[in-house]
């Protein structure tokens, strides 16, 4: 590829030539001509004698034909442009049918839609989730009623199809219902996340540290040091003073401010922050040269608000039983990642003429980054299958790890050898275990 | 698997979803001119055989100066509203061509990216996504979401909504029960229907005169339309047309097969689809909105047998997210938080776990794996059968103030020794 102007790139340039060539704007300009003329000709003819009428007319004749010549090459120039437009297109770009035989997702549109809405509520999108919620909710309240007008012959069929059906969508309209019902909460939730982020946008710390301290014990339980975080955060942006700050210069602010709120907040992080608080009271020793001091690291807070109100937003997405990331973002962007592979295959297949029938795992691999991959994955080394619930990882005493099916069959009666090492063992002293 | 390889982007395959992105604009411009075409042939041949009479005429004597002028008026209407439509047509193609740069532009940018670590990547995926749900929204007819999203995000020229927006104010017209909209746009599409062998416009007329059927008898206009528009297609849809032909005897309520099928008021929905069909196909767009296609491959490559495993891992989430949402003080009447670990639990982090799109992957299949890939080192099997990594064990333990060899589990909050963990050795 280093060789060969990237694709796009070309395409751009293509793009921009092909802007400037002559098209249909032309023909307009070229239109004009022609209407002047005939217009020049008709107060001709009206002003003039009769004898000049034929005269007028037939010298007429030459101009509008050029003129429409003249047309007719705009014309021809717009689909010049577009012809090039094709050819570039099909050169850097070309198509590669999708996948669209099979909609997987075809039955899952209520779902899909709240999938959307919480996204749109994680981003802040608020009006734009209520807009797409009313208009959810009209469009199912017309097909409802549509259904209701379907003629009675169709109660008639299979008896067990007709309840499953009208169980699905009994249920799902209930889901719906509950999920907007849910999203008015989450919306909320959204709505007090989006302002306190804000605030702290603002470098304004204390809307986040009273909801910080208001769930402080969730969030001690679940390992965080969020409150902390914030308070020294605070501390640190009240010593650096009114310059750096911009809060009013009286004694809440600046050293002694700092030294004020440090007496009335750190006491509850004694048990757990000690160091750290011994540390920021050392450090305003140093107060005349915090730059070339040993802490000069706590007071380098560039990135220090960016990086709370993204812990913040962890912490908090996390107390509502959701991840921080959007799980539809992350969906997304890892299916444009996967769908190379998926294409591949099917290509391969349908060139084969084998079917690939939808089972519970995917007949080829689709890499991901790293940053991507949440579970532990354990392939039994021996039969190179991935475990699950029917077929767990079982450890065995020696501390080597097989699948259970591979486990049964390597036994011979109740003893079994572990194919790592020299070490045997009976089944029963095999654990399956969680990783 | 997992490697290094993974983050690079492909940048060859990373744009299948956006085939359409730039297809799009290129056939609304072959429309554009071909529309345009047709007008410029109509008007200026009527005016250059005018021309030609009147200049005949006029010399032959046959023409008063005021028949030429009369003409020359005739002529110059017709060219101004020539002039009209052209501009039209000339600033639709302005408009396409400024959205066309506009889009490859976006594209383009991706090509300075190379990994998807890059934050550059993050920021053009996220407005992928916003594409693909407007995509959605428009498919489903929400129009005023995709507009409002569109709007908000300044994606308007990334975005097709005009076109989406007619082509479901055409579909609505047959949900209602009428054909007129749906019939002058087969009329502009003729050569293409033709060349895609779709059977719409003869499933319109059957439907004009189904309705003549239903309403009159006898029924003089229904068999006069019959003849003018169904018979042409005998040879082709040679069933359908006896049928239709049968129409005639039977009243609209009867229960008789097929004729109580083409009474139905489903064929409406049937005819709306059938035409969104058509539409998709005709503007080379795929038959569901680009989202399905990229959740359901998306969905299988993150999905893992542990994500709808019956192991408690997610047991919590879930409880939490059918209680209230709103995060307030989580105390139990003994004073003891509602969840216990997920620290750094991957479950709570793992999208398919979420509770967004845990349902929604129920039945997609899982991501094929050849290699283990283990998110922690040091692996200790703690007695209730759970297996973490040490230092994911001494870092909780720490966090939780634990004493010296004590350890708890992330997940169920359960307290054990140290000297109670064993090793496990995986590869």
């Amino acid at each position: 590829m280093a060789s060969e102007k990237p694709k796009l790139e070309f395409l751009e340039e293509e793009y921009r030539k092909i802007n400037k060539l002559p098209r249909l704007t032309k023909a307009v300009e070229n239109l004009d001509k022609i209407i002047e003329l005939l217009s020049a000709a008709r107060e001709q003819v009206a002003s003039a004698s009769e004898s000049h009428t034929a005269i007028t007319i037939t010298k007429l004749q030459n101009p509008v034909k050029t003129a429409f010549e003249a047309v007719n090459d705009g014309l021809k120039g717009a689909a010049a442009a577009h012809k090039k437009m094709g050819r570039a297109l099909d050169k850097s770009f070309p198509l590669k049918p999708l996948p669209t035989d099979h909609d997987a997702m075809a039955d899952h549109v209520s779902l899909i839609n709240r999938a959307i809405t919480m996204h749109l509520l994680r981003e802040g999108q608020f009006s734009v989730a209520s807009t797409f919620i009313n208009e959810v909710q009209s469009t199912l309240k017309r097909e409802d009623s549509a259904d209701l007008d379907e003629p009675m012959e169709e109660d008639d069929d299979e008896d067990e199809g007709m309840d499953a059906d009208e169980a699905a969508s009994v249920t799902s309209s209930d889901n719906y219902d509950l999920s907007s019902f849910h999203s008015r909460e989450l919306q909320e939730s959204f709505a007090e996340m989006y302002n306190i982020l804000q605030e702290l946008k603002a470098r304004n710390l204390m809307p986040a540290i009273t909801w910080a301290r208001n769930n402080s014990v969730e969030l001690e339980a679940r390992g965080s040091n969020l409150e902390f975080e914030l308070s020294r955060l605070q501390f640190v942006w009240l010593f650096k003073g009114p310059s750096v700050n911009g809060l009013p210069d009286d004694e809440n602010n600046g050293q002694r401010g700092a030294l004020q709120y440090a007496r009335s907040n750190f006491a509850r992080f004694q048990t757990r922050h000690l160091n750290e608080i011994n540390r920021l009271a050392c450090s305003m020793a140093f107060a005349p040269n915090i730059a070339a001091s040993p802490y000069k690291q706590i007071f380098a807070i560039d990135t220090a608000f960016s990086d709370v109100a993204s812990s913040f937003t962890r912490e908090f997405c996390s107390l509502l039983g959701l991840s921080a990331e959007s799980p539809l973002y992350l969906a997304a962007t890892a299916g444009a990642l996967a769908l190379p592979q998926l294409m591949k295959y099917t290509q391969k297949t349908l060139a084969k003429g084998t079917e690939w029938t939808t089972s519970n795992e995917m007949a080829f691999e689709t890499p991901l980054p790293e940053s991507m991959l949440y579970h532990s994955i354990f392939v039994c080394p021996v039969s190179k299958e991935q475990t699950t619930d029917a077929n767990p990882p079982m450890m065995i005493p020696c501390g080597h790890v097989l699948a259970k099916e591979t486990l049964q069959k390597l036994c011979k009666g109740t003893r079994f050898k572990c194919p790592y090492c020299p070490s045997e063992g009976m089944i029963k002293d095999a654990r399956q275990i969680i990783l | 698997m997992a490697d290094h390889g993974a983050s690079k982007i492909n940048h060859d395959n990373h744009l299948l979803l956006d085939q359409p992105l730039l297809r799009l604009p290129y056939e609304l411009l072959r429309k554009n001119i071909r529309s345009a075409h047709y007008h410029i042939e109509w008007d200026t041949n009527a005016v250059k055989d005018l021309l030609k009479e009147t200049a005949t005429n006029s010399i032959n004597q046959k023409a008063s100066k005021q028949d030429v002028v009369n003409n020359l008026d005739q002529m110059l209407a017709r060219m101004r509203g020539l002039k009209r439509k052209l501009s039209t047509y000339a600033e639709e193609e302005n408009r396409l061509y400024r959205q066309s740069t506009a889009r490859v532009a976006h594209l383009r940018e991706l090509s300075d990216v190379h990994t998807v670590e890059d934050v550059k990547y993050e920021a053009w995926s996220r407005q992928r996504l916003d594409r693909l749900v407007v995509d959605y929204m428009l498919r489903h007819g929400y129009n005023e979401s995709a507009n409002a999203l569109a709007k908000e995000r300044n994606m308007l020229e990334l975005v097709d909504i005009d076109t989406f927006i007619a082509m479901s104010k055409i579909r609505q017209s047959l949900e209602n029960g009428s054909v007129q909209e749906a019939l002058a746009w087969c009329n502009e599409n003729k050569k293409e229907l033709r060349k895609m062998q779709s059977n719409l416009e003869f499933q319109l007329r059957c439907q004009q005169y189904i309705e003549l059927n239903r309403s009159s008898c006898p029924k003089p206009d229904a068999i006069a339309h019959a003849r003018k528009y169904i018979v042409p297609y005998s040879d082709t849809y040679q069933t359908e047309v006896s049928n239709i032909a049968g129409l005639l005897a039977y009243r609209s309520d009867t229960p008789h097969e097929p004729y109580a099928s083409l009474y139905s008021s489903a064929r409406w929905k049937m005819l709306a689809d059938l035409f969104t069909d058509a539409h998709l196909k005709l503007l080379g767009l795929p038959q569901f909105p680009l989202l399905h296609i990229a959740l359901s491959s998306g969905l299988s490559a993150l999905k893992t047998p542990a994500c709808h495993s019956s192991q408690q891992n997610q047991s919590h989430q879930g409880q939490k997210s059918h209680k209230s949402a709103t995060p307030g003080p989580g105390l139990d009447d003994d004073q003891e938080p509602r969840s216990h670990g997920t620290a750094s639990l991957q479950t709570s982090v793992c999208p398919i776990c979420s509770t967004e799109l845990n349902a929604l992957a129920r039945n997609v299949p899982y991501a094929h794996h050849s290699k283990s890939h283990l998110l922690e080192h040091d692996l200790m099997l703690l007695p209730n059968g759970r297996v973490y990594g040490k230092a994911q064990l001494d870092d909780y333990a720490d966090k939780s103030r634990l004493g010296e060899g004590e350890v708890k589990d992330l997940v169920t909050g359960e307290k054990f020794r140290e000297d109670e963990l064993k090793k496990v050795f995986i590869t």
